[in-house]
């Protein structure tokens, strides 16, 4: 088995212990090689094509090769659409050295089948020569065929929590003591790395006010690698829980025990993502029983079938109401079911519409000024204000280098080259003016005292 | 009414998790866990010791069979290879780690990774984790600990060896802490770390067991070795971290400048390295079999216990259980707490300190043996294995499930 390994805080690890761990139950004689030193039996850095190359060396060795991928597991990051191909002619040369090569895919953009041009010509060839690519639902199956041309007769579908195990024996009542979480709150969690498309700040937003209520929001998890965006996003993150009453962020290091305790603490596991494709923290939440709330986006519909306990919500309103309604509090729905309640008014009703739709979408990107404590729409017009107020710098699209593309033979190549070289100088720049436009951006909305 | 315990059941396979194990070791931790196996076997435990290979904590040598054997007093043994390369990444992380620099949760990963590790033992957990109703792992920086504690947190034990040190505030440990079956502690002043570093999970103190001699034979041990006149001992590791090399140079000035009768005698593993001056005064008894290892202590002047990194030491109890005087680093907190507490100790905090410690000992030995006289009894009362043990047992039976 090929993949990132324990002792390791990343869930594909967790995933990969537990599925060697019941396949050599089953008998088979499982060695794992990992992409750098863990309680594998292997490790070799895969990434690029030196990797890759490595690893094809060594695949002829076993009768069947199942990895557990990821396109950081081998794609360097960031990659161009010929470096791309590269590494994808790489993987096809591999897999053509194996005997039975069985890929378990964790993430994906389906997009990349879906374009013209090398690289997507590339990928689609390789995820042909792989015997069984193991898929989680049929609906990523269906896109998986139309973006790749893969026969569907080798996709083989695996529940995602399949292998999963309990990795806490603790009850509520000690997780909740350990966890310093008193034993009558209601408690809403998520919990998973921190990063913007886990869309954490969300839940938060969406929280504010449910403290008076006796809840409290539990935002647990680490930054997976060392981003200068992710930092960015966590100290966004801190900003805006200090900011909020009952709401806690604990940023560390996780443990599988300690994941599932969190869970096993809590009452509602909330998970705002942005964009993901499917998730663990989902099945994790089901052993033990937990009431999830998620967003519906990548192919969660479909992961989450007609599981009971799970409440899938279309955007930050409807989580808002959702967790309101989880609490019995839910007046929100007023603003969450949408009804455009422009009455009679002061002023023009376009400009009350105007007001309107301007405060929702101030709340959408995740404004405050619009929302009451209770979640509700309460000033249209300070939101439309707020809104006006900082118009002229949203207007201002994020700050990135320009593509390092050329119609002049060689300049394409140069321009890549100087790209690299200054990278490490101007990416910071970039990234500070991004964070420095989105702070003054929400300084500008911020409610006024 | 009565306060007698329930009896215990013992149901269930208990396993004993060293990083190295076998005869000629030196190292507090792995010593405690062999005996403590053995008194558990004895006392109707199934036990199993599940170690690596190797007997050399530097570089982690495979020098002994893979496989299952007896051992001399007949614990079941099973050994699995260690892995170990040293690479300039984990020295880098190693030294800004003890330099107390912020280090990223990914390289703490890198970090413990890149020490010795043992996948094979970890797979054979991973297969046969629910053959064991315990595992006790020592200590808790080890990669085995870690990475095998948390594939079976409720299974795990930590026989904690927790000291107030760099890798204690590593943020990658908390799970440990807080997430296993349940923590073992030796002294107060762990327990107070502990509470310090971590918010804990199941613990107790249990203290630690020691060995009582039935008899010292001093003058013997004398003859044997060659050793004249009055005389320091230390025994244990010799390296920086057990603050050999720093003692070598304090004693050596203050023995200069205070013209002090004493030679030093060590007993155990690693290289010497006294200054060219000083090399006369030492004297490398090398590893001792047990009862000249008790001897040794009965023969010695004072015991010098130069680490400030100890999470309960041995050898001072085992000074004391031979009425010699202990003078120690007063930066550990755990032995500055048994010199206090048994009122048998000296503590120095600087070069200073030890040299008046033993200009005392020099100039007053009869004081110094009233002082010392105190320690037995400390011992005797607090940390004899079947007390200990005890509540060892009641640990694991309330923690664990068979």
């Amino acid at each position: 088995m090929v993949t990132p390994y324990a002792p390791l805080r990343d869930g594909i690890a967790a995933y990969a212990v537990q599925q060697v761990g019941a396949l050599r139950a089953e008998g088979h004689d499982v060695e794992v090689l990992s992409n750098g030193p863990s309680a594998a039996h292997h490790h070799l850095d895969l990434t690029g094509l030196r990797g890759i190359g490595a690893l094809a060396k060594r695949v002829r060795a076993y009768d069947k090769v199942i990895i557990q991928f990821h396109p950081d597991l081998f794609y360097p990051h960031p990659t161009t659409p010929d470096k791309h191909a590269a590494v994808s002619a790489a993987l096809l040369a591999m897999a053509k050295a194996s005997r039975h090569l069985e890929i378990v895919v964790h993430e994906i953009d389906y997009r990349l089948g879906q374009r013209k041009g090398l690289d997507a010509f590339a990928a689609k060839a390789f995820w042909r020569q792989v015997n069984t690519i193991v898929l989680h639902t049929a609906a990523e199956r269906d896109d998986f065929v139309t973006s790749f041309g893969v026969k569907p007769e080798r996709i083989s579908l695996v529940a995602h929590g399949a292998s999963f195990v309990k990795r806490t024996r603790a009850d509520r009542a000690t997780a909740r003591r350990t966890l310093g979480i008193a034993p009558e709150a209601f408690v809403f969690l998520s919990i998973g790395f921190i990063q913007p498309h886990k869309g954490f700040d969300r839940a938060v937003r969406a929280f504010n006010g449910l403290a008076e209520h006796g809840c409290e929001l539990h935002i647990v998890g680490s930054i997976r690698v060392d981003d200068p965006d992710f930092a960015s996003y966590l100290g966004e993150l801190e900003g805006l829980i200090e900011t909020t009453n009952g709401a806690y962020l604990h940023s560390g290091y996780v443990s599988d025990e300690l994941f599932d305790r969190w869970i096993v603490a809590a009452d509602v596991v909330v998970l705002p993502y942005r964009n993901i494709w499917s998730s663990g923290v989902l099945e994790r939440a089901m052993l033990y029983d937990r009431r999830v709330l998620l967003t519906a986006v990548g192919a969660l519909a479909h992961q989450v079938g007609d599981r009971p306990l799970v409440t899938m919500v279309g955007g930050d309103a409807e989580l808002m109401a959702a967790m309101r309604a989880l609490i019995g509090q839910s007046d929100g729905d007023e603003f969450v079911s949408s009804p455009w309640e422009l009455g009679d008014g002061d002023g023009p009703l376009r400009s009350r519409v105007q007001d309107e739709l301007v405060a929702r979408a101030q709340i959408r990107r995740g404004g405050r000024s619009a929302v009451s404590e209770r979640g509700a729409l309460v000033d249209r017009t300070a939101a439309a204000s707020a809104s006006r107020r900082s118009a002229a710098l949203r207007r201002l699209p994020p700050l990135a280098p320009p593509p390092a593309v050329s119609g002049r033979r060689g300049a394409s190549t140069f321009k890549r080259l100087v790209r690299r070289a200054t990278a490490w100088e101007v990416d910071p720049v970039i990234h500070q003016v991004n964070a420095l436009r989105d702070a003054v951006v929400q300084a500008i909305e911020e409610p006024r005292p | 009414m009565t306060d007698a315990q329930p009896p215990v059941v013992r149901e269930g396979r208990i396993g004993l998790v060293p990083a190295r194990f076998g005869d000629g070791m030196v190292g507090g931790a792995e010593i405690v866990l062999h005996q403590m196996a053995k008194r558990l076997q004895d006392r109707g435990w199934d036990v199993e010791i599940l170690t690596t290979t190797a007997m050399n904590h530097h570089t982690w040598e495979s020098e002994l069979p893979a496989g299952e054997s007896v051992s001399d007093d007949g614990l079941k043994v099973t050994r699995f290879p260690a892995v170990f390369q040293q690479t300039v990444e984990r020295q880098t992380l190693e030294a800004a780690i003890m330099a107390g620099h912020p280090v990223s949760i990914a390289d703490q990963q890198r970090w413990i990774n890149s020490g010795m590790r043992s996948p094979e033992l970890f797979h054979h957990l991973l297969d046969h984790g629910d053959d064991y109703r315990a595992l006790i792992f020592t200590p808790y920086p080890s990669w085995i600990a870690y990475a095998c504690s948390q594939l079976l947190p409720e299974r795990s034990v930590l026989w904690t060896c927790l000291h107030d040190e760099p890798y204690a505030y590593l943020e990658l440990f908390q799970p440990v802490f807080t997430g296993v079956a349940g923590l073992l502690l030796q002294t107060e002043p762990e327990h107070e770390l502990a509470h310090r570093v971590a918010e804990l999970g199941p613990h107790a103190l249990v203290g630690c067991g020691v060995e009582i001699p039935q008899s010292y034979d001093p003058e013997g041990f004398r003859k044997r070795y060659g050793i004249e006149g009055r005389f320091l001992l230390y025994a244990g590791r010799r390296e920086g971290a057990k603050g050999w090399e720093q003692l070598l140079d304090q004693l050596g000035r203050a023995t200069e400048r205070r013209d002090l009768p004493f030679t030093l005698v060590t007993m155990g593993g690693g290289d010497i390295n006294a200054p060219e001056w000083f090399k006369d005064k030492v004297i490398d008894v090398g590893f001792l079999p047990d009862d000249e290892r008790d001897n040794a202590f009965a023969a010695a002047d004072a015991y010098i216990q130069p680490s400030k990194f100890e999470a309960f030491s041995r050898t001072v109890m085992e000074a004391w259980l031979a009425g010699t005087l202990v003078i120690a680093n007063g930066g550990s907190e755990v032995v500055a707490d048994h010199c206090a507490r048994s009122g048998a100790g000296l503590v120095y905090e600087d070069e200073l300190e030890l040299e008046e410690a033993l200009v005392f000992l020099a100039e007053a030995p009869e004081a110094a043996a009233e002082v010392a006289a105190n320690g037995r009894a400390y011992v005797l009362d607090n940390y004899r294995w079947e007390v200990v043990l005890d509540k060892v047992e009641d640990a694991l039976v309330r923690w664990t499930a068979v």
